[in-house]
């Protein structure tokens, strides 16, 4: 009986794609999806997914009459707006000059395909299932020499009980255009499996935000897969605190020189939440520079995970990389893992790494009680400029304060409960 | 009644005896220094006044107005007017200056029952208190400590005492790591807060300070009590003789 239940994914995922024709991109796909993630892998060792084994699930058939619920949090933003997964371009804004989204035919959607089977995420469960099972790959294409001043706020909602959902994004960043993105995934009670493939071409710029916020009951396993040219700078940051699993994977190439790239972030988790930052940097040619600031705040049972992967190769000499992570737990019961990986090739390089886990500081503590400053308060203040040190130092000046109070909601939770 | 009132602290760290016995009665409008070589207890006395974790008394007790300590945390006894101008003043990454010192003003305020400033009228207190202090604008507005010069950090803790009115002031070695025109701002900064109303203990090894913020009373401490008590004359004979003579005729 259990047996047939632990099959009852794959056999899902296969009944969806049975209905497209033989040699379709999602048959590929599919086929290589024949087992969740084994505790064995050892990317998958600190997030366990044998619970999704267990579960009855089917992927969803977006409902395209279905209402959005979550509003722009900002004035003028460009909103692409994905519903159960599937691009809702009647519930989007029209795109400005220079910028365009389509929805790729069979052989781009094939490309993208190689390119994650190409990649470290060829095994990762989102790339074979979503694959599988999106309405679509969602294309956004940005022009040579286009500048986009105005923020693109996607917003990924939708979603229901039992029911896994798959939207898939590729964004394309032809030479010297620039973009803000700011990516919200508000689904409910769901398993959700983004894709996103990112290509960033000579001398191109891009910010990129993303809040994980998805109900409680959610599992969210996003795959990101980046690609940067000559020249090309890659400013993302993450803010994860929603979902009762929630990992974001992101495995990023750089594959031209003088690129920078940030993959920085912050996990909130209360209750038995579990939240996993897992990023991959490939540092394959000469002068990149590359980051990876990770800071976590646990409360209740809850468990955060952070994975930095940082490869230099044997000729990628003067790389400059950077890995720091860093959680604060609030509570006996809550887990911080930090699993850090260089490898190295090359011996011209700069790479720091450390970890730390650990309580709030007593020296700091002492210092604000000093003033007369109660304890609770004193560890409110502490907690919060732990959190704004790094948003400081990591996010672009005018999204900062958006940031923060996305951030600061899910704190004041775990504050409530803990302190 | 004494303002502070310390009858015969004992303190031990990690099973050693630092403080053993120490005793000391500081009047309203007085100030007091401390001064004693290294490893004498310095330091311990003036984190076990602040109600550091940890430096809770073994014997004897510690009296603020009458009222006894040893049951109140840290924060509650800065409430009541005790202050500890730190040797090390600690960073706070992310806190902002303004932002810390209105929360700690506030904070003494509400046990006051005074009003709580709202945010400009306080700003513009703060500002009006730190330029007589040589503290700039652009260092309020950096996180508390951080990257702050030895001399600045020392201005900062007695900005904060400016801004907090307390009624007995510790200063834990402030004169450590300051050059003589540092030396001099920070002094005149303790000076000008000098009143009938308040007492100032000043913890040293060296008489240096002393010139600067002078003395109504000196104490020598050595071995976790206080050797020898007398006026400003005692620590012109530390400079003279060292702490060596003062200890052996003890």
């Amino acid at each position: 009986m259990l047996h047939k239940v632990k099959n009852n994914y794959i056999t899902s995922v296969k009944n969806h794609v049975s209905q497209f024709k033989e040699n379709s991109f999602r048959k590929l796909a599919s086929n290589d999806f024949k087992s969740w993630p084994s505790p064995r892998e050892e990317t998958w060792r600190l997030s366990r997914l044998g619970v999704l084994s267990r579960k009855e699930i089917t992927p969803i058939i977006p409902d395209f009459k279905k209402k959005f619920s979550s509003v722009s949090q900002f004035n003028g933003s460009i909103i692409i707006r994905f519903v159960d997964g599937a691009l809702r371009k009647d519930l989007s804004s029209k795109l400005p000059p220079g910028s365009s989204l389509n929805i790729l035919g069979e052989e781009d959607s094939l490309k993208c395909l190689h390119k994650f089977k190409d990649s470290n995420l060829k095994n990762h469960p989102s790339t074979n299932v979503s694959f599988s099972c999106t309405p679509s790959i969602v294309k956004l294409t940005i022009e040579k020499d286009v500048n986009i001043r105005n923020f693109f706020e996607i917003i990924y909602e939708g979603g229901d009980d039992n029911l896994s959902v798959h939207p898939a994004l590729y964004i394309d960043l032809q030479d010297n255009s620039s973009i803000t993105v700011i990516e919200r995934f508000n689904h409910l009670s769901s398993l959700i499996m983004p894709l996103q493939l990112i290509e960033l071409k000579k001398n191109t710029s891009m910010d990129s935000l993303k809040i994980f916020s998805d109900n409680q009951q959610s599992y969210n396993l996003s795959a990101n897969c980046t690609f940067l040219s000559d020249k090309s700078n890659y400013n993302s940051f993450s803010v994860i605190k929603g979902g009762i699993f929630t990992r974001s994977e992101t495995h990023a190439y750089l594959q031209g020189e003088n690129c920078n790239l940030n993959l920085n972030g912050v996990y909130l988790s209360s209750k038995n939440q579990h939240h996993d930052l897992t990023t991959a940097i490939y540092h394959d040619v000469p002068n990149c520079t590359s980051k990876q600031i990770v800071r976590g705040v646990l409360g209740g049972k809850s468990t955060g995970v952070f994975q930095g992967k940082v490869r230099v190769a044997p000729d990628a000499q003067k790389t400059d990389g950077q890995q720091m992570s860093r959680a604060i737990l609030l509570s006996e019961n809550a887990i911080a893992n930090a699993k850090p990986e260089l490898e190295i090739y090359a011996d011209d390089v700069v790479c720091a790494h450390g970890a730390t886990v650990g309580e709030i500081d007593d020296e700091q503590l002492f210092y604000l009680k000093s003033r007369g400053i109660s304890e609770k308060k004193a560890k409110q203040i502490l907690i919060t400029a732990f959190l704004k040190d790094i948003i400081n130092e990591s996010v672009e000046a005018s999204m900062q304060s958006f940031v923060f109070k996305e951030a600061e909601l899910a704190l004041s939770e775990i504050i409530s409960e803990e302190i | 009644m004494s303002l502070l009132e310390i009858k015969n602290a004992e303190l031990k760290l990690d099973g050693k005896d630092i403080l053993k016995g120490l005793s000391l009665s500081v009047n309203k409008g007085e100030v007091h220094a401390i001064m004693g070589p290294n490893g004498s207890g310095k330091s311990t006395l003036s984190y076990m006044l602040a109600g550091r974790d940890g430096y809770e008394l073994e014997g004897g007790e510690v009296f603020l107005e009458g009222q006894s300590l040893s049951k109140m945390e840290a924060d509650e006894r800065a409430r009541s007017g005790l202050f500890l101008a730190f040797q090390y003043p600690v960073e706070l990454p992310g806190v902002g200056g303004i932002s810390f010192l209105r929360e700690a003003v506030n904070s003494r305020k509400k046990f006051l029952g005074e009003e709580e400033l709202d945010h400009l009228a306080f700003v513009k207190e703060v500002r009006k208190v730190a330029s007589k202090m040589f503290v700039k604008d652009e260092m309020l507005k950096r996180a508390v400590n951080v990257g702050f010069s030895g001399g600045e950090k020392k201005r900062f803790e007695i900005l904060q005492m400016a801004m907090l009115k307390p009624k007995i002031s510790i200063l834990d070695e402030t004169d450590s790591g300051l050059d003589v025109d540092a030396l001099k701002i920070v002094s005149d900064g303790v000076n000008a807060q000098r009143n009938e109303d308040n007492a100032i203990v000043v913890i040293t090894h060296y008489q240096r300070l002393l010139d600067y913020i002078v003395p109504d009373f000196v104490h020598i401490l050595s071995d976790g009590s206080i050797i020898k008590s007398g006026g400003p004359e005692l620590a012109l004979e530390v400079e003279k003789n060292g702490y060596a003579g003062l200890i052996n005729a003890a």
